[in-house]
């Protein structure tokens, strides 16, 4: 049975049709590359399956369970955590504080502030800092712990790596190793096509709110997601909303 | 002057026990509850009521108040602030100040222009005093007040920093977007951080009443004096409003001393100053950016 089932989902600002009629199944342990453009819709899609953006019309189900209107803190409580792009940490709150607050729907499972500083020993001496104060690397870690602090059955990380320097995102990426084989289910945001393909199994590629790509990685290459990324070929894009 | 400077402080007690309600919701809900002053007086009138009608010791009374007043806050935050706060920075001042409007009159409707005090039903306390070396007295009841309000600042701030209900109260401040993305009830936290406010107000209530008399409009005042407490307390900090609030009472005595007439001028001779000291250095032209610190603002989680 899918994990997660998105069905004909639509999410609209105003006129504006941010999703159209997205559908994807995702199963349990499967890690999704998202791909797209700027404004192709993956972040409104995300904030729209973790409850912070409305749903205009599909229907969204996690386990079966129907979350299309679920408010979210009852998605994290469901077991799907999002890690928003931007990070969005409380600045003024310290990094355990910060972990802390990812417990809050109590789900039981292995993740505790203890393992989460195990996973990403770059945190351990900042334990007390403010997370305003830290570097772009070490929030990014924090809104990670955060999210598995929750012990969400279906994880999803928008924009990974965005504004991180290489560096950085390799750390991240190592820490992040050790999860991607606990057999949680992941969609990911990686803009760095080389380092998507190398860690998930399979990508969907959005163009304009629709999907255009869907497929599992060995049977894709980078040459056919690079044409779905810019839509070439692809006759449905540019038809009137 | 040593005698003056005493009972201000003892008096700056009972203004932060009135401010500490006001200065939790601006801080951590961002809501200037215009309302306050007025939900004082509503909790001192039920305190009055309970009292009057079983014989009761308002203290005992208000236990049993805390609780209504606890529900009535928790109502506020779900039926009017709530809403609000969605139409932007102006509308729950509006709303609030509407609402003050409404509780003063039927205040009045029901009860009539008599002044009532809670002091009948507390027998001596009303004039008890302590003597202290120097052949000063200072009331028992204004200690126990100052008291009353180092513990309820020290308890709110406890709860603040160092309880879940606490980080997730202020997350929900911070930005209840992403409060609820990392699964707290936003909705309960703000319904618990109001209700918590108002209970605080059901005390200071209390202690308005057993000071001296209160009558169907005294809410405006006590609003006032919260409010400048407040603002010369800095908003950022609940023992900063203790601070505030005691920097009030001392220019309001110091006035008192200048001039028979200038209790209140002197009061606000220094809220002004403090006013107009944080706008100019902070250099910004919104008065909320100047009492808010940058990361705390609505939206800025990041």
């Amino acid at each position: 049975m899918s994990m997660l089932s998105v069905q004909d989902l639509d999410v609209r600002y105003g006129q504006f049709r941010a999703v159209r009629s997205v559908s994807f199944d995702i199963v349990k342990g499967e890690i999704v590359a998202l791909v797209g453009a700027n404004g192709a819709g993956k972040t409104t899609m995300l904030r729209a399956l973790a409850g912070a953006n409305r749903v205009h019309g599909g229907a969204i189900r996690l386990n079966g369970v129907d979350i299309t209107h679920t408010l979210s803190h009852l998605r994290v409580a469901a077991g799907l955590a999002l890690v928003p792009e931007g990070r969005k940490l409380f600045l003024d709150m310290t990094i355990e504080e910060n972990l802390l607050l990812g417990r809050t729907v109590g789900r039981p499972g292995v993740w505790t502030v203890d393992k989460v500083f195990e996973t990403f020993p770059n945190l351990v001496k900042r334990r007390h800092a403010l997370t305003g104060t830290m570097s772009g690397g070490e929030q990014q870690a924090t809104a990670i712990g955060r999210a598995l602090m929750s012990n969400p059955e279906v994880l999803i990380l928008d924009e990974v790596s965005l504004g991180l320097s290489p560096l950085v995102v390799d750390q991240v990426y190592a820490s992040l190793d050790n999860l991607l084989t606990m057999g949680t289910t992941i969609i990911l945001v990686e803009q760095d096509l080389t380092r998507a393909m190398a860690v998930a199994d399979r990508v969907i590629c959005m163009l304009e709110g629709r999907i255009l790509l869907d497929r599992a990685m060995e049977q894709t290459d980078r040459a056919e997601i690079t044409q779905a990324y810019f839509g070439q070929g692809y006759s449905a894009v540019g038809e009137p909303a | 002057m040593i005698n003056i400077l005493i009972q201000a402080t003892l008096l700056g007690g009972y203004y932060a026990l009135i401010a500490c309600g006001l200065a939790f919701m601006f801080q951590v809900m961002r809501v200037i509850n215009l309302a306050h002053g007025s939900l004082a007086i509503v909790s001192a009138y039920l305190v009055w009521v309970v009292s009057d009608t079983f014989g009761l010791s308002p203290f005992v009374a208000l236990l049993a108040i805390i609780p209504v007043m606890g529900l009535a806050g928790w109502l506020l935050q779900r039926l009017v602030l709530e809403r609000a706060v969605k139409g932007g920075e102006l509308l729950p001042v509006l709303s609030t100040f509407g609402l003050a409007i409404v509780l003063d009159n039927l205040l009045f409707q029901q009860f009539g222009a008599n002044t009532r005090s809670l002091s009948p039903y507390v027998g001596d306390l009303s004039w008890e005093a302590f003597e202290l070396p120097g052949n000063i007295y200072v009331g028992k009841l204004p200690v126990y007040i100052l008291i009353a309000a180092i513990v309820i600042i020290g308890a709110l701030d406890l709860l603040l920093k160092k309880t879940a209900l606490g980080r997730q109260i202020r997350a929900t401040a911070a930005d209840p977007v992403t409060a609820g993305l990392v699964g707290v009830d936003a909705r309960r936290a703000a319904g618990v951080a109001a209700a918590l406010a108002t209970m605080t107000v059901a005390v200071s209530g209390v202690a308005l009443g057993l000071r001296g008399t209160f009558d169907a409009y005294a809410g405006a005042p006590q609003l006032l004096f919260a409010f400048e407490a407040t603002i010369i307390g800095g908003a950022r900090s609940l023992w900063g409003v203790l601070g505030g609030a005691i920097i009030l009472a001392v220019a309001q005595s110091l006035g008192a001393q200048i001039h028979p007439q200038g209790f209140l001028l002197g009061g606000h001779i220094a809220f002004l100053m403090f006013l107009f000291f944080r706008i100019w250095r902070s250099g910004k032209g919104s008065i909320l950016a100047a009492f808010l610190p940058a990361a705390l603002r609505k939206g800025d989680a990041q």
